[in-house]
């Protein structure tokens, strides 16, 4: 049996391409295609990462702008949304050093929405927060590795490119971090 | 490669509804409790953040991304913060230019005090009926063309060394 997870392109990963090819040559509806299109996976990554949620809106907007205005060194040996990532990864890593205390948001400001199971979104909600709690402990490879991976499916290799490493250490990363994260789920 | 390891692989894709279970599969996750463990970590963290990134609004941060990006000096854009600054440029010399000229006085206008006071007595103009004399007055009050005018009887201000020659002749 083969690995075939690995050879899991990145979706729309062309499409990216003539996206970004066209918002060189000027066109802004490019820009905001591709906002469209990874605006959402970078909250979620930042948020899985510790940034509070009520930063979100302020942090997503600051790594697209960084990302398009380094556009030039995105070469497309990485796919444009693990190369995005490891931008709002660097600009988490330096938010919170300019903080110098993380912030994470507690359960107790955590707001519920309403719902017909209320319990089992506190339940949920939980799970969530020891979940982000134990992903904020992780060493920020092993993280980056494990949510690249977990969250967004990218292959070792996209992974290895876009954090300059290999796709043998990656998958090490990623185990040594399912083991530490694991045991919540005992 | 283990059957553990082969389902560790696979869980991303099952978890981000990229693919199923094979029903070999089933009966091993059933079986290994650190494979279940395993994929209810994947599935909660394919989830992770789902809530909070659902309330960021895409257009607006598509448009506030877009704005910078216009504001900003980014290589992207530089062609065209060049091209605005060329633009500016121009349209700030062609102003200077354009006021330059109307403060100068105009031949016609500087003149008709001068020719008011002097009460010159002009019979052909008295033979003029009153829409005659308007159409004369008006095409006077036009701006001349571009002609070298002397526009000073200061021969201080005289640039030229011809005038400055006859004054010194008129002077002896």
């Amino acid at each position: 049996m083969s690995a075939s997870t690995d050879c899991m392109a990145a979706p729309d990963s062309t499409t990216d391409h003539s996206l970004v090819a066209a918002y060189r040559g000027g066109e802004e509806r490019a820009a905001a295609e591709l906002v469209g299109r990874h605006g959402p996976a970078v909250g979620r990554f930042l948020y899985s990462s510790g940034a509070a949620a009520e930063e979100l809106d302020d942090l997503v907007q600051e790594t697209l702008f960084r990302a398009f205005r380094r556009l030039d060194t995105w070469r497309g040996e990485a796919s444009f949304r693990s190369w995005l990532l490891t931008i709002a990864s660097n600009l988490l890593k330096d938010h919170v050093r300019s903080r110098k205390d993380r912030h994470i948001v507690s359960l107790d400001q955590h707001e519920l929405r309403d719902s017909a199971d209320p319990h089992a979104d506190y339940a949920a909600s939980e799970t969530e927060e020891r979940l982000r709690q134990e992903l904020s402990r992780l060493p920020r490879l092993q993280r980056e590795v494990f949510l690249l991976r977990a969250q967004h499916g990218s292959d070792y290799g996209d992974i290895a490119t876009a954090l300059g490493t290999t796709a043998g250490a990656a998958r090490v990363h990623y185990h040594h971090a399912v083991k530490r994260l694991k045991e919540l789920f005992g | 490669m283990s059957d553990c390891t082969w389902l560790s692989d696979r869980m991303p894709t099952v978890a981000l509804g990229q693919g199923d279970w094979t029903a070999d599969e089933v009966q091993h996750l059933s079986g290994c409790p650190s494979c279940r463990r395993e994929w209810e970590l994947v599935r909660a963290t394919s989830r992770l953040g789902d809530r909070p990134a659902a309330e960021v609004d895409i257009p607006s941060l598509a448009q506030a991304v877009l704005h910078r990006l216009g504001r900003s000096t980014g290589p992207q854009r530089k062609w065209k913060v060049w091209r605005f600054a060329a633009l500016a440029a121009a349209a700030a010399l062609v102003g200077v230019l354009w006021t330059g000229r109307s403060e100068q006085p105009l031949p016609g206008s500087a003149s008709a005090p001068i020719v008011a006071g002097l009460q010159i007595p002009l019979p052909e103009l008295d033979e003029l009926r009153p829409e005659e004399l308007d159409s004369v007055l008006r095409g006077m009050d036009q701006p001349a063309p571009d002609v070298d005018t002397l526009e000073t009887t200061d021969p201080g201000v005289m640039e030229s060394p011809e005038p400055e020659t006859v004054y010194d002749y008129w002077e002896g």
